[in-house]
Formats: C-alpha cells, structure tokens, sequence
C-alpha cells in the first residue's frame, strides 16, 4: 500500500496532475458549508455595481475612452474593470491566503508531509477559485446587462476568458511572493490588501489612467493589469474579438514567468527559512 | 498482543535501522533544545521517546520528518545516507501523528479529510476512498465519517490522526503524544492499531510522557532530559536502572488489631525503614519506605520476626515511573 513517487518526471507530473481535483473537492465543501457567505459574495458584488451606477451618473461619458470605435458607458467601461479586478483580489487573496489559512489551521505541516509538490499545493490550492471566477464572470456581466442595460459584445467573452487565463500564472506568481512573505513573517494582509489596491486602482479598473497623474499613467501603462484590462474592454464593448488577445496574452506569459521564477524562489527560501527556524508551524 | 510485539521488536532491533539519528544538535536562540542525540529504530520496532515536558522530544520528532532542520548531525532514514527528509520520496514514507488538536480542515467530514489527504499521498480515488473507509473502521469512527471534524471530541481528532497516518501503511511511523488525554479504551486501541503497523513492519517513534505505555508495547527507549539522552535501551534495562523503596504491603497477624500491628511493625522495622498506615478506612495496608540500602527481603523477615505476615505486596509507584523521576531528576527540581 506504501506509495513510491515515480521517478521519471512525466509519471510524477500525472500523479501531482491527479491531485488537484482533491484540492478542487475539499474547497468546494469548505465554501459551501460557509453558505451564507457564499451568497453574501453576490450580494456584495450587487451592490458594488449598484454603488458604480450612481457614480456613473456623474461621470461625463466623453471622458470615458472608445473601443475600436464604440464609445462606452462609465458603467460597462467599470463592468469589466471591476471584472477582472476583483479576479485579480480573489486569486491574489487567496494564494496568499491559502497559506496562512493552512497555518492557523495547523493543516500546513500535515499537507507538506504528504509527497506532493509545492507547487501541486499552490495551484491546488487556487483550482476551486480559477473555476469560480470565470462562471461569476459571467454571471456579473449578466447581471449588469439584465439590470442596468449595458451592452456587451458576447462574442468578446471568450476572448476575455483567455486574457483571464493568460492573468492566472502572473496572479499567482505574486500571490506565490505574498505567501512567502507570510511564510517567513506570518502576517501579510495589510501588504497584500495595499500592493492589490494600488495594482487595480492604478492600471484604470475603475476609472481611465488618463485621470491619473502624468507620472503615474507611465508606471500605469508597464502594469500587466492595464495591458489585460485594455484588452479585456476592447473585446468587450468594442467587439475587437480575437484581435490583439494574443499579444496581450504572449505579454502576460513574459510577466509572468518573472513572477512565478521569483515566487517559487521566494517561497522554497521561506521554507527553507522556517525550517531552519523550526518554526513553520507557528502563526 | 503487546507483550508479545515487544519481545519481537526487541530480536529486531540489531538487523539495519529504518531511522537513525545521528549526534544531531539543535538550539533555538540560546537555549539548547537536542544535545548531540543520536538513536536508531529498526523496521518493525516501536522507540519509545520518553522524556517530560521540554526534554525535546517533539523538536526530535519533527527533525526527523523534515519539518525542522537539526544545527548539526543527521537523520538517515531507510538505510539512505543523506537523503533528504524534506524530498517528496521521503515523504511517501512516513506516516505522522501529531500531538496538536488543529491538523484537518474542521469544516469538512473526517471521511472528506481521509479521502484528500489518501488523494495527496498519490491514490486514485477509488482506492483512496476504500483506505479512508477502512482507517475510519480501524479506529471506531465509522459512524462519525459523515460529521464534519469540528464537531469531533478530542479523543475523536486523535483517533483520526492515527486514522490519517496509518493510510498508506507508511514503513517510518511517527507517533507524538497519541494517547495524552485519550480514555483508555482509546488509548489502547490506538497502542493496537500502532502495534499492528510495527508487526508490518514499520519503524515507529513513540513519543510520550506516559510512561506505563511503554512497558510491554516499546522495545528500545530513549529518555531525554533536557535535550540530552539520560538513558537508552530497552524497557526492562530501564527498570534495571532504579531500585523501588516505596511498597504498599497487607500485614495480618491473628487476634490482634490494626493498631497493635501497626506499633508491632514500626518498632521491628526500626533502622530499616518507616511504615505508616494507608488510612483509617484501611487497616490492615501500610506504606513501607525502605531505609538506603535496605533490600525488601530483610524488611520482611524483621516482619515475620515479629509475627506479623505480609499477606501482599507491591511497589506504591512503579519501577518506570521511578527510573523515569531519577533520570530526568535534573530538571524536574
């Protein structure tokens, strides 16, 4: 019965590959069983994109840039911003969170006794949420059409699903640096809530960078965020499909590769840290 | 069952170990929490870790599963020099039950944790889900499979620690504190369950304060006391290392009172010990405290001498929990 790890490395890829539905299953059940909080998140959403409408009365709709053409509403130029930001918070949240979780638990050091990859456990960790996201996508963006009379380009959806995905990897090598960070000092929420206000206020969820200081809509324009966003909001309300999705998303992957390599450094030197510390378990 | 292990474990504890410890050190900021320890558990051995509150057992036990790095020294398991603990190959190995309350997720069934933690020791979820049934079974909990954890007593997290370890029959077993606060029908049920995992061949680490549990259940003790070894060897070598001066004996003597044997006894014991009755509910046991280096036999006969018999007798605290006491004197004031 004992286990052996494969070891050539496409056997024990499939067998971590094969965990990750365990990860998707137990954090299913752990939200569900929070019910309340888990119908409180709509209800939350609902009311943030109530609290935009009114903003958006008072917005000059000139002010508001065009997408190939298609002049935008304050509300569904938000939509979309408020889309893409609040999958940003949820999968920075909760890589980061995931690991402190663990440690109040007390389940961390259970989960790194078993013979499973960190990096299985970071992207487990995160699979219940990378498929919650797109489908509460959706729903958001129904929601905001059927209740506030937005128009969207449906056909831009999907492509808006790759630019999502083209986000996740990037997402969650900073997330990936946000737990270790809580690794090694045990709390990270003031950082991690203040790095991911200033990353979605900065690159224009909100409101256009154009409003932004001078100096700022330079640092606004290198930020992958603005990138996704811009290409988000062209498929969108500009119906620009698949056009310039790709480049976006080739951009991202560059980001991205920088993130993940000094995530994963950053995280096994926490690790590495903690146990010199022995203190991996405390919180 | 137990008896029987250890006499086992005993003829086992010469063929190559499964762990060892060799001269690890280790402090936390000044104080020294392991001082050049060094032991060796073969497969099929239950090591018993004996010691009191900080003798650095959990901080052993924890270097030995990867989860803390020693200062110096090394833990060569399964005969390979240098193999990382922390590797996920060694980690397929071993089997933890930790002494916390807090390692499940508490919002989800004791089956649903079983069930993810066999999917993350690499079984597919067939086979993980019949593993979580029949660990769940070993240890009493099939009835509470459904309940979420949170709502399990104690005892029952325990017991499902034990359940989680033993679920992929691990060759390395690390047992902390399994049985601290159990009952004792859950306690031996737990000793069972571990027992039955070293006659399969697992080499188990049992670390307690327990002391009684090990007698008939550990071949090899260890005894640390402030992170240094005071004793190590087997059980009965243990008991070997002390000798009882405390004995709870029954004196009778026919047609004479409790008190007469009492005076009788104080005054034939003169220079060899001191008797003192029990309580006044009972008169007819005394406390014997022998005088130093007075053997029991000599403490007897002056007894009998005197016409009084010694109907019973045994020691008011066991060999163990003595040898454990002058061990560990040091810290204990």
């Amino acid at each position: 019965m004992s286990v052996t790890v494969p070891a050539d490395r496409a056997s024990a890829f499939r067998v971590e590959i094969r965990k990750l539905p365990a990860f998707f299953r137990r954090d299913f059940l752990v939200a569900w069983s929070y019910r309340l909080s888990f119908f409180s998140d709509w209800i939350g959403l609902l009311v943030q994109v109530v609290i935009f409408s009114f903003v958006g009365k008072l917005v000059n709709p000139a002010k508001i840039p065009s997408f190939a053409g298609q002049q935008a509403t304050y509300m569904e130029f938000v939509a979309v911003g408020i889309a893409l930001s609040s999958f940003m918070g949820i999968a920075l949240g909760r890589v980061y969170a995931v690991v402190r979780q663990e440690q109040v638990q007390g389940t961390l050091e259970s989960l790194l006794l078993t013979p499973t990859a960190f990096t299985t456990i970071q992207m487990g960790s995160v699979a219940y949420d990378m498929a919650y996201v797109p489908v509460r996508t959706t729903l958001f963006f129904a929601m905001t059409t059927l209740l506030f009379g937005t128009h969207f380009y449906w056909s831009g959806l999907l492509p808006t699903f790759a630019i999502l995905a083209g986000l996740i990897p990037f997402v969650w090598g900073l997330g990936i640096l946000a737990a270790s960070y809580t690794v090694t000092f045990k709390q990270g929420t003031g950082v991690v809530g203040l790095f991911t206000t200033i990353l979605t206020v900065g690159s224009g969820s909100y409101f256009p960078v154009t409003v932004l200081p001078s100096w700022s809509q330079g640092l606004a324009k290198l930020s992958p965020l603005t990138l996704a966003l811009n290409a988000a909001r062209g498929a969108m309300l500009g119906g620009t499909g698949w056009d310039g999705v790709w480049p976006a998303v080739a951009i991202l992957a560059g980001c991205a590769s920088v993130t993940l390599t000094g995530g994963m450094i950053a995280f096994r030197a926490a690790l590495a840290r903690e146990r010199r510390r022995g203190s991996l378990g405390l919180y | 069952m137990d008896t029987a292990h250890a006499e086992e474990a005993t003829a086992t504890r010469h063929e190559a170990p499964a762990i060892e410890v060799r001269d690890v050190s280790r402090r936390f900021g000044g104080r020294r929490a392991l001082d050049h320890v060094s032991l060796r558990v073969a497969p099929g051995e239950i090591h018993a870790l004996l010691g009191p509150n900080g003798a650095g057992k959990t901080t052993l036990l924890r270097i030995m599963t990867g989860l803390t790095d020693a200062d110096s020294g090394q833990v060569v398991l399964q005969g390979v020099p240098g193999r990382d603990p922390t590797s996920r190959e060694t980690r397929g190995l071993i089997g933890l039950v930790p002494s916390g309350d807090r390692t499940f997720y508490l919002r989800i069934s004791g089956l649903e944790n079983l069930l993810f933690f066999a999917r993350l020791h690499g079984l597919r979820k067939r086979s993980a889900l019949g593993r979580a049934r029949a660990c769940l079974r070993d240890v009493g909990l099939e009835e509470a499979a459904a309940i979420p954890v949170g709502q399990y007593s104690h005892g029952m997290q325990k017991r499902l620690g034990i359940a989680r370890a033993l679920l992929t029959d691990p060759r390395l077993l690390f047992v902390d504190e399994a049985t601290h606060d159990l009952d004792p029908g859950g306690a031996i049920l737990v000793r069972e369950l571990v027992g039955r995992a070293a006659a399969n061949g697992a080499a188990v680490v049992w670390t307690t304060q327990r002391i009684e549990e090990i007698r008939g259940f550990a071949g090899d003790v260890t005894l640390l006391g402030e992170g240094s070894v005071r004793f190590q060897g087997t059980v009965p070598q243990l008991l070997a290392s002390t000798e009882a001066t405390r004995f709870l004996i029954q004196l009778r003597a026919d047609g004479v009172g409790a008190s007469e044997v009492l005076e009788r006894g104080v005054l034939a014991l003169e220079g060899l010990g001191l008797l003192a009755p029990v309580g006044v509910e009972d008169p007819s046991h005394f406390v014997l405290e022998l005088s130093d280096g007075v053997v029991l036999g000599r403490a007897a006969a002056a007894l009998q001498g005197v016409g009084l018999d010694v109907v019973a007798c045994r020691e008011e605290r066991s060999d163990i929990e003595a040898a454990f006491i002058l061990l560990t004197m040091g810290e204990r004031g």
